[in-house]
């Protein structure tokens, strides 16, 4: 059996490697000229590399530890030690812990709403779910208007939704939302460090789980897809890069986020976006110091802030080595920062960081990395589907075309939009091949 | 409001039966986040909005039950006064 999967992501390279295992010819095509997808290692300082894209995991991402186990990479845990900042309209607080100066009622009434919603979705098949048209029907932003009156409620919640899902309010529907937190293991456990979804990183940078997964497979760079055609007992994938090839195969394995598997021309069938479905909205952002001063402060390096352009920072720093701030730069204000030049970008970001951090020097490097304006990601860190997406797009999810199969954390009801949820996919989805050819 | 009450709630956020009187709510795997639910419950039920900071000092049924009926009847006196 012959399979070409496009896209060399975390989904395409696990379906490729099971599919060799499993005794299948399989070459990859890959639009850019790394592999890794939303996974991207940037070299900070000689020998320190930090994650540009994908980084955080925690115990309940099984099969992605489990991988991690078979390419022999660690994790390291995520140090949250020392106290946070927070800048949330009335000047900068120091706190212990991560919670915020704000009316913990009001922000407890938020989590018991969207815990309700949580759990009204059915977390296999949402656009089954018992109040489905309601939900897919209405945006985030319109639940907000409706079900948080409270002005602290209102404060914190864009941050939180930037933090989770890399979303602005009026680009998700309830059901989505609602979906995406359920899929993740619910709002606590999505939501922590500790005991959650960050716990920890993958030690030396998650693209080497990417990397190694490639090392062994045929795999060509700089091979964008623009064609899949049927024809007789096969199909022909046609690229346009450096090999400019016409690819004939049993079956195709299409990795790619949806709105770029719309991009291709593939046999007829059911739209895999809409015109309501966004990218997720997130501009990771690293200031580069000598040694994560802030832990000779006290301070964690957490912060949480209701105006941009960070609207959270994190420490990033690896073992030993030098100290990295993580910005995060989410929803909307993730495409007014995007717009900005390189200089601007900086200096409101330094600006930024030495002001929640006054003893900060100035960073020795400083990287950006805009997801929203790749062109072979269209966003990270996952699409966001818009009102009626999931009513739309959910039940054909999986369904093959013809011989055209679909993979990616988008195609997994399983930690969508996640590093496992991608692995569950390339799972599924060779499995799905290897019992079809 | 009772021990009763909120040790119902607690046994909803935490998803847990096994709550008693004295169980501490971040032993039981509790953390801040939830710690505003167990609060917003609360207040649901009698009124009394505690703080984040009171829930720490506090953060067993039987302590918060003691908060809030002291606040309880603070807030009767007020009343009364009025």
């Amino acid at each position: 059996m012959r399979v070409i999967v496009i896209g060399a992501g975390l989904a395409g390279l696990t379906a490729a490697s099971r599919l060799v295992a499993a005794g299948a010819t399989v070459t990859v095509l890959e639009a850019r000229d790394r592999v890794g997808g939303r996974t991207h290692g940037i070299e900070v300082a000689p020998g320190s590399t930090v994650d540009a894209g994908a980084a955080y995991l925690g115990e309940r991402h099984t099969e992605l530890l489990k991988l991690m186990a078979d390419l022999d990479l660690a994790t390291v845990p995520t140090g949250m030690r020392g106290d946070s900042r927070f800048e949330l309209g009335h000047g900068a607080d120091t706190r212990a812990g991560r919670f915020p100066p704000l009316n913990a009622v009001a922000l407890g009434d938020l989590f018991e709403k969207l815990a309700e919603v949580t759990a009204a979705v059915r977390p296999d098949a949402p656009w089954a779910s018992p109040r489905a048209a309601e939900l897919d029907a209405m945006t985030v932003a319109e639940w907000v208007e409706r079900e948080v009156p409270h002005a602290d409620a209102r404060l914190f919640f864009p941050l939180f939704l930037g933090e989770m899902m890399a979303a602005d309010a009026t680009d998700v529907s309830v059901l989505h939302m609602g979906f995406y937190l359920r899929s993740g293991g619910g709002i606590r456990y999505l939501n922590a460090f500790e005991g959650g979804a960050q716990e920890s990183r993958v030690d030396g940078g998650a693209h080497q789980i990417c990397e190694r997964l490639a090392a062994p497979l045929d795999v060509r760079l700089g091979e964008p897809v623009v064609a899949v055609r049927a024809g007789g007992d096969g199909v022909t994938v046609h690229g346009t890069g450096g090999n400019g090839g016409a690819y004939r195969a049993d079956a195709v394995v299409v990795a790619v986020p949806p709105v770029l598997a719309d991009r291709i021309e593939l046999p007829a069938g059911p739209a895999r976006s809409t015109a309501v479905t966004a990218p997720g909205c997130a501009v990771k952002v690293h200031l580069i110091f000598g040694s994560p001063v802030w832990r000779e402060h006290g301070m964690s390096g957490w912060s949480v802030n209701a105006h941009g352009p960070l609207l959270s920072t994190v420490d990033d720093s690896p073992p030993g080595g030098a100290g990295v701030l993580t910005g995060f730069v989410t929803g909307a204000e993730a495409h007014r920062y995007g717009a900005l030049d390189p200089a601007e970008q900086r200096a409101s970001a330094v600006a930024q960081a030495q002001r929640l951090f006054p003893f900060l020097p100035d960073p020795v490097a400083f990287h950006v990395t805009d997801w929203v304006g790749e062109t072979y990601s269209k966003g990270c860190y996952a699409a966001l589907f818009g009102p009626g997406d999931w009513t739309r797009l959910g039940p054909a999810l999986t369904t093959p075309r013809g011989r055209v199969h679909w993979a990616g954390t988008e195609t997994s009801t399983e930690f969508f939009g996640l590093m496992e949820g991608a692995i569950r996919s390339g799972h599924r989805v060779a499995a799905e091949i290897l019992s079809t050819y | 409001m009772n021990v009763d009450g909120v040790i119902d709630i607690y046994r909803r956020v935490l998803e847990s039966e096994d709550i008693t009187g004295d169980s501490d709510f971040f032993e039981l795997g509790g953390d801040s986040l939830l710690a505003t639910r167990v609060l917003s419950g609360i207040a649901r039920v009698s009124g009394v909005e505690l703080s984040f900071d009171d829930f720490l000092l506090a953060p067993t049924p039987d302590a918060l039950a003691k908060l809030v009926s002291s606040d309880e009847r603070h807030l009767n006196t007020a009343d009364g006064a009025r």
